[in-house]
Order: structure tokens, then sequence, then C-alpha cells
């Protein structure tokens, strides 16, 4: 039984920001032995509006919300809005990008990292449940 | 369900916003483990109220949560949403890096602005928004006062 190494996961605000405001998606992150799972609420997303990219140990979560047409009415209370959101984080270690899983269901990412020898980098397919 | 942190755009005044959360990361965000969220007046699940011509239209944030998980109830003019948040985490054997998503009971009791229909309220559920569409009774519904004009 391999020992489960602990190792930190730090988001890089440095690079990678973009320009326009955006929402960063409150996360769960923890290992287990064989893997990494990452847990993000993303209310609002479909999986068209959503981009995850891993590159470099580099992880890109960036989404847009659903279309909705314009809402009717006079608004009475307003504690949250729709708009873009977007995260990175760095990773620790290599993950082989072609044994990512990536779910989205009722506006919550899923991603599972399985630890082993990098390969190239390339896009993550997110399945919708 | 933490707080979404707002991230400003470019330019001088997001710079100073960016100044203020980074204090605010440095005091508050390492020790509650989050991006910066502050917990005082935390409510859960975070509501959109807005007043059409014959209805009350409620959306609430609640992403993760299914159908099983929610409970949504009318009685007189307040409306209730509560339920169960599960977390991600199991329960032994991981190494947790980072925890922002609350899980556990949760309520909350809104009380519109008029006598509504309870009977005919229908509530739907996607992407992780709950969206409640309450009509208002006749006597609420916006009734145009006929003018006479007296001489």
């Amino acid at each position: 039984m391999a020992d489960t190494v602990s190792v930190p996961v730090e988001p890089k605000h440095d690079r990678l920001e973009p320009p326009e405001s955006h929402f960063v998606p409150a996360t769960d992150i923890y290992e287990t032995a064989d893997e990494l799972v990452l847990v993000a609420d993303l209310p609002g997303v479909k999986a068209e509006g959503l981009d995850v990219t891993l590159e470099d140990n580099v992880l890109v979560i960036r989404a847009k919300p659903r279309e909705q047409p314009k809402a009717s009415g006079d608004v009475l209370l307003q504690e949250f809005a729709a708009g873009e959101f977007y995260r990175t984080f760095q990773l620790p270690a290599d993950f082989d990008t072609t044994k990512v899983q990536a779910t989205l269901k009722q506006g919550v990412l899923t991603l599972r990292l399985p630890k082993s020898e990098r390969l190239k980098p390339r896009r993550i397919q997110v399945k919708v449940e | 369900m933490a707080i979404k942190a707002w991230v400003p755009a470019a330019g001088p005044f997001g710079e100073l916003q960016r100044e203020m959360n980074r204090v605010f990361d440095t005091v508050f965000g390492k020790q509650f483990g989050g991006p910066g969220r502050m917990r005082v007046g935390y409510v859960y699940p975070p509501m959109n109220v807005r007043e059409t011509g014959d209805h009350f239209v409620v959306d609430c944030e609640v992403p993760g949560l299914e159908m099983e998980d929610l409970e949504v109830y009318v009685a007189g003019d307040q409306l209730t949403v509560s339920g169960q948040r599960k977390g991600a985490l199991p329960e032994d054997g991981v190494t947790l890096h980072r925890h922002e998503r609350d899980a556990g009971r949760f309520s909350r009791a809104i009380t519109l602005p008029g006598p509504v229909d309870s009977s005919a309220t229908e509530a739907t559920l996607s992407d992780g928004v709950l969206t409640v569409r309450i009509p208002k009774t006749e006597d609420t519904k916006p009734k145009r006062v006929k003018i006479r004009v007296e001489s």
C-alpha cells in the first residue's frame, strides 16, 4: 500500500488572471492514496459554458452562467448575481491529463485526477450527469 | 455554502478593491480557510426575489442539492426553504487541502410582501438553482382604481 503523500495545493493568483471581474467558485480539495479530488460550486452553469484545462500542473476553471431570458418584474431582494467564474490552481505533482475525469451535476464540478506520470497537456472533456 | 468572492475589474478602483481583499485574505482567509469571506451576517441559501404582476419569483443558489435534499414550504405569506447539504469530503483516508464548501442542515424563511396562493406554487430545480414561483392571491394583484371626478 503506497504511503499517502501530503502536498500543498496553492492557487496561482499572479499569472493567468483575466482582466474582467469574475466570481471565485468555492472549492473543496482532498487527496486519497490514488487521486486528487477537486469539487467546485458553479451554480447556474451548464456543461457548454464550462471550460477546464490542465497544463504544466496549472488547472484553470472558467465558466459562463447559462443563458436566461431577461427576468421580468421588480427586484425585491438580490443576494446573488450571475457572472463568470474563474479560478486557477497550482497542482503539486504530475497528473496524467488523459485520465482526468470531470463531471458536472446540479452546478457542482467534480474533478478526479489520478496520480501518475505526466503526459501531454490537453483539454478535459466534461461529462454531464 | 461560501459567499462567492467577487474579484473586481482591472484599473485604479479595482486595484484598491484588490488591496482590500488582500488585507482581508491575510486576516480572515487563512483562519477561515476560504477566499477571504467573512462569516458575519451569513445566510444560506442566497436568494433573489422579484415581483411580477401576478407572481413572486424566488431564486435560490443551491449547487449540489437534489430534489430529495430540499424542502420548500409556503404557509401564509412566508416561504421556507430548508434541507440538507452533503459535503464532498469522505470520512477517512483523505488528506484535506482545502475546505470552502459548507455542509449540514439549513433552513431559511422569508416573508413575502403580500398574501399568496400556496396550493398553486411551483418549484423547479436546474443547474443548482431552485426557482419558486408563487402566485399572488386575487387581493394582492394590482387592481386599477377608478377615479371619480367631483365637481
